[in-house]
């Protein structure tokens, strides 16, 4: 049964036009295709070859190339085997297409990448907002939005002034080093 | 006490109405909301609300090196943070083409089982009270300590355990540590018919339970139902034996799976599970002593830590499911994307809110529990 | 295995199973605090002394918790690598991660086996802590999480490098060690915790984190831009510096630290030599002065300033007696430490930016001082140390007695030297260790063997040279013989034109200065040894040769023991005239680099007052 499925699924690999298919490992696929072919992608999977458990969607900014990559990581019970299928939108305006009528799942996923990274999903039966409810700002996983600024204009911080710091401080010492001030924070790690 | 906005809503006369279960309830797992509109006792329609535990883990580890976010992962799952170490640890790994020892990964795996019976114990009890069964629960958390002992004694920590780090574990185990493991599993094995008689074989219970929250295997499959949630209707799916990781291939434990999906079903594959996390831990302890060499394997500085460019998806079985991390890394000393999934994504959201249509309020909380639905996992 | 019987729905007397319970013990957990696990992460402990304030568990932290001290109290040394700061916990951010644990250099940090902290809210400056080793309430909880060689971060070994053996290295001049290649370098810059110790410590203050962490990256080319920031003496200070920064490095503590000065050779090495000069041309001013500076001596201190100087717009032309640049390091260095063409490199590098050097110029000959006061508005003193100190014992005026200084420059300038079969050097620095193994060299190529004798006053355990340098001399087959004070050169009886040295007679010292710390050796005269060899050669200290300056110009000039008195930025009591370099610091490559960026500092500052006022 399961070889045949296999069988299946490198004949369904071999013969779509437009998608590289890399294996990683016995048990891992990679598969890249373009956004208008992974609808159909999908549907074959899990159609003809047993892809029937989606995983996850996972939705990363690539803000430098002006894209989202979404990938779609879709099992088979039975050949056992994890097919994650890449794909690249436009940032901008960031639509895609709901595959909520191949994976029932994909409702809850694509909820939240459009609650986290603003792409809205045409057809996809809820779009609002879940876990940011009351969230005015962008959609806060975007590379654009720094939640470090965010937090420090919208929190004030616990002060301290502890009686030893105030001795120190009457000697002439105190404090030298915030965390913020270290030589690699974090902020310039990448910068350097 | 009423908030200082509150004001009386007159409502024209019906025979629906709304009723919020949350974000403080003791028959909700965390903080988490459901909304219910009912008619009489009968649930119309299920609203999952989440976000009362957003701490935004996804965003804060791109900001963070790749050894400094050992320190977060733990804290997604707190019942059962050990997996979640795990598959983060697996992702950079399989990222580094880092070769762990073999004796930290027989270490993981003894800490992934004790993991889950602790989790497992924590359950039971949390699904016995909202059945009204307290006793359960106190046993329950009495008995799970001691697995926090192990934890404490092992890693350090007694939830948060921050043991794993990419290329291996960070300490070998005390002396006679695994005498006292052996020890404990013996325990709680003699505890089991105590829990069995109490919970178990309790009529009270298995009345209570049977029929409840019930889904097909088709259902289960179509809603991407993972773990003892899926085993309960009948599919024998497991991360372990289907997409092995770590040492599992050379383990030997079975795959308890039940026929009937309801809420009695899945409490019992766990049941069982205890049973097989047991024999697993029993045969770690047996084999440690055997496996000699390092812990970890070398690892760059922390702080010069460069990942290769790439992406990784590791699963890993949870106590709830199937658990998986997705890393991308651009090359940098830092995570470019972290993405985790968590079996309770689907259990705690859309599984809860198609099981609760037709149910009963009395239900709602216990199909909930028997899902062992984690909301952290949704919130993050 | 046990399995549930689910399907035993039990009797009416089920519930009697329940009594059993009566007889048993309840859970129940003890009140009074216990300590926890041995491994237990419980609250910061900080053993002061370990302690060095490098500040790597605070760039390790997670949550940023961990704020520096500065404790007034506490020494401070950049020399040894030891900070007066000390870490301060927030307990409102802290994760009890412990990878400050881990992470921390020395291993002074460690986490207690305490559970509890609790407080009142008016109360939360108690959540701020600057542990100490009796942590956070003051009452020692035994140590919990701590350094352990399973869980240690730091990479004590450093990456090994490749060099010649004694026996391949004996008989020729060319380079001992072999250098990093790419992946060694990348392997040893990842080591380090970028504390920033060696940048405290260094005299130029090289930015060593930043080009380490540039190499680490894979990025040479940002490396050498960060070396030339401050140090345009690259090549050189990559191979023979003295690095004090890696007397200071953190990970020293405990390991071997970073290998800094290879790392910066590794560094100069990758780079393609054209695209260094376009590194180091970068930021230089385009537009010009007008003003003109005339530096003496193009040795590191005169060209470090010439780089500075040219670069802020100034004309620059160096004065060098001998044929070729370099000074002290070309002719005082041997090759098998510092190749000729690196030290070429670096030169090229200065010229290249258009620092004119007239080569074969001596000042006080060629040209007087008073001709450059006439026609620059600056000029820098750099003339090294060039005049080799003697020992004034009996017969040290022969000449068949030879200064180290002067034997290592004919060397350099590819002079014909005799060097008899077995000589003895007096000296116990780095230039003795330099000039015993030129010797060395030469006596294998011309005989076949080694017969060098090292005689020093001071013992081994305060030789002044580096023990790198002193076990890779008694490798080569030198003889090093420590307290020994010179007392006489013994000649053969005279036969010849020329006297030929015997041997050298010699005490053994029992202190060499007295109480008030000035030189005055006692010896031991019963003690006494007569060491065999046909020449001795003294390497006991140099000094400048000054008389170049001219009788007038030395009247004018204000001088304290002998040495040129300047102030802090190498300003001489002439406004026109500044020093620089081993004649004002003694010698020492990189001193002599920080020297050259203070006064071309200084010069720059004066020429820009002068501008204003014009």
């Amino acid at each position: 049964m399961s070889k045949d499925l296999s069988t299946w699924l490198d004949t369904l690999l071999n013969e779509l036009q437009g998608i590289e298919v890399r294996r990683r490992s016995s048990r891992r696929i990679r598969v890249d295709v373009q956004p208008d072919a992974l609808p159909a992608l999908l549907e074959l999977l899990r159609g003809r070859a047993s892809y029937v458990h989606l995983s996850a969607i996972s939705c990363v900014d690539w803000i430098d190339e002006g894209e989202f990559e979404l990938v779609y990581h879709v099992w088979s019970y039975e050949i056992g085997s994890l097919v994650s299928a890449h794909t690249r939108i436009a940032r901008d305006p960031g639509v895609y297409i709901s595959v909520y009528d191949i994976y029932t799942p994909a409702a809850f996923f694509e909820r939240d990448i459009h609650e986290m990274f603003g792409v809205f999903f045409e057809g996809s039966p809820d779009m609002s907002r879940f876990i940011l409810t009351e969230w005015d700002g962008p959609p806060p996983m975007r590379k654009d939005f720094d939640s470090e600024a965010w937090v420090n204009a919208h929190f004030d911080f616990q002060d301290y002034q502890p009686d030893w710091l105030q001795e120190i401080e009457a000697k002439g010492g105190g404090v030298a080093v915030r965390p913020d001030e270290q030589r690699f924070s974090r902020r310039d790690l990448d910068a350097s | 006490m009423r908030p200082e906005n509150y004001e009386a809503q007159r409502q024209p006369p019906s025979h629906e109405y709304e009723l919020n279960i949350g974000p403080n309830h003791p028959g909700i797992e965390g903080n988490y909301a459901f909304k219910l509109r009912l008619h009489g006792d009968t649930v119309l329609e299920g609203k999952a609300d989440a976000g009362y535990l957003h701490r935004g883990f996804e965003k804060l580890m791109e900001g963070r090196l790749w050894i400094q976010n050992l320190a977060i992962t733990p804290r997604i799952c707190v019942p059962d943070p050990v997996p979640m170490e795990v598959s983060y640890v697996l992702a950079v790994e399989e990222l580094c083409g880092l070769e762990v020892p073999e004796r930290a990964q027989w270490l993981r795996v003894l800490q992934l089982e004790l993991s889950r019976i602790a989790a497992h114990l924590f359950t039971f009890g949390g699904h016995a009270a909202t059945t009204g069964m307290y006793s359960t629960m106190f046993w329950g958390m009495a008995d799970r300590d001691l697995v926090l002992d192990l934890f404490e004694e092992l890693t350090g920590g007694r939830v948060y355990h921050i043991y794993n780090i990419p290329g291996g574990v960070r300490r070998d185990i005390p002396d006679g540590f695994l005498d006292r493991v052996k020890r404990t599993l013996d325990y709680l094995e003699s505890r089991l018919p105590d829990y069995d008689n109490l919970l178990f074989t309790n009529q009270v219970f298995v009345q209570r339970a049977k029929g409840v929250g019930t889904m097909s295997r088709e259902q289960a499959l179509e809603w991407g139902v993972t773990g003892p949630n899926l085993r309960a209707t009948g599919l024998k799916f497991d991360v372990r034996r289907d997409d092995p990781y770590l040492v599992y291939e050379d383990l030997e434990f079975e795959i308890p799976s039940e026929e009937a999906g309801d809420a009695w079903a899945r409490t019992l594959v766990r049941r069982k599970e205890l049973v097989e996390s047991i024999r697993i831990a029993r045969q770690v302890v047996a084999a440690l002593p055997k496996i000699r060499g390092t812990i970890r394997c070398p690892i760059p500085n922390p702080l010069a830590w460069s990942v290769p460019a790439g992406s990784a998806y590791t699963r890993v079985e949870s106590s709830k499911g199937e658990l998986a991390w997705y890393v991308v890394s651009n090359g940098g000393e830092r995570p470019y994307r972290t993405h985790v999934r968590g079996p309770s994504q689907m259990h705690a959201v859309q599984v809860l809110e198609k099981l609760s249509v037709g149910a009963r309020l009395e239900d709602i909380a216990q199909t909930m529990f028997s899902l062992d639905a984690c909301p952290p996992e949704v919130d993050r | 295995m046990r399995d549930i019987d689910y399907k035993d729905k039990g009797g009416v007397l089920n519930p009697l199973k329940n009594l059993s319970f009566f007889g048993r013990k309840a859970v129940t957990v003890p009140l009074e605090p216990r300590p926890a696990s041995a491994n237990y992460r419980g609250f910061h402990l900080n053993d002061w002394e370990t302690c060095i304030g490098c500040s790597t568990c605070q760039k390790v932290c997670d949550n940023a918790a961990i704020t520096m001290v500065r404790i007034p109290d506490l020494p401070e040394d950049p020399v040894q690598g030891i900070r007066n700061l000390r870490p301060a916990i927030d307990y409102g951010r802290c994760c009890w991660c412990a990878l400050c644990v881990d992470l921390c250099p020395t291993g002074s940090i460690s986490l207690s086996r305490e559970y509890v902290h609790t407080c009142l809210d008016s109360e939360l400056d108690s959540y701020f802590v600057l542990p100490d080793a009796k942590g956070i309430h003051g009452t020692p909880y035994p140590k919990g999480w701590a350094k352990s060689e399973d869980a240690d971060l730091v990479a004590l070994e450093r990456e090994r490098m490749e060099e010649l053996e004694p026996a391949e290295r004996i008989g020729h001049f060319q380079e001992i060690v072999a250098g990093y290649d790419s992946n060694q370098a990348i392997i040893e810059a990842s080591r380090c915790v970028q504390c920033g110790m060696c940048f405290d410590a260094c005299p130029t203050h090289m930015n060593a984190p930043e080009y380490i962490r540039a190499i680490w990256k894979g990025d040479p080319e940002q490396a050498v831009r960060e070396i030339y920031r401050t140090n345009p003496f690259a090549h050189t200070c990559g191979r023979v510096c003295t690095h004090r920064c890696e007397d200071a490095c953190s990970v020293g503590h405990r390991g071997t630290p970073i290998a800094i000065r290879w790392l910066k050779r590794y560094a100069m090495d990758a780079v393609d030599h054209e695209r260094v000069k376009a590194i180091a041309a970068e930021g230089k001013a385009r537009f010009l002065s007008g003003k003109r500076v005339a530096v003496v001596g193009a040795g590191p201190a005169g060209l470090t300033a010439a780089f500075d100087l040219i670069k802020q717009g100034h004309e620059v032309t160096v004065l060098e007696a001998q044929a070729k640049a370099g000074g002290m390091v070309r002719y005082g260095i041997p090759d098998y430490r510092m190749p000729p063409d690196r030290i070429d490199r670096d030169v090229d590098v200065i010229t290249s930016l258009g620092v004119k050097i007239q080569y074969q110029t001596r000042v006080g000959k060629d040209v007087t001082m008073a001709e450059l006061e006439r026609d620059y508005d600056a000029v820098i003193l750099t003339i090294g140390l060039w005049m080799g100190r003697s020992t004034r014992i009996p017969g040290s005026d022969s000449p068949r007695v030879k200064r180290a200084v002067t034997l290592l420059r004919d060397v350099a300038d590819q002079v014909k030297v005799s060097i008899p079969a077995s000589v003895i050097v007096i000296g116990g620095g780095n230039v003795a260790m330099d000039v015993a193994r030129t010797v060395a060299r030469l006596q294998k190529q011309t005989f076949g063997a080694v017969k060098v004798t090292v005689t020093a006053l001071e013992d081994l355990e305060h030789f002044l040279a580096d023990p790198q340098e002193i076990k890779e001399a008694r490798e080569e087959g030198i003889e090093i013989l420590d307290a020994r004070g010179p007392q006489e050169i013994l000649f053969k009886p005279r036969k010849y034109e020329v006297d030929k040295v015997h041997g050298l007679r010699t005490w053994r010292v029992l202190s060499i200065f007295d109480d008030q710390g000035r030189f005055a050796p006692r010896y031991d005269e019963a003690d006494e040894q007569i060491h065999e060899g046909e020449m001795v050669i003294e390497a006991i200290g140099q000094a400048a040769e000054v008389d170049l300056l001219g009788e007038d110009l030395t009247e004018r000039l204000e001088w304290m023991r002998g040495r040129l008195k300047v102030d802090g930025q190498g300003r001489t009591n002439l406004p026109w005239l500044w020093a620089a370099g081993d004649m004002v610091l003694g010698p020492d490559v990189v001193s002599a680099v920080a020297d050259g960026h203070r006064v071309a500092a200084s010069i720059n500052t004066y020429l820009s007052i002068q501008e204003d006022a014009a």
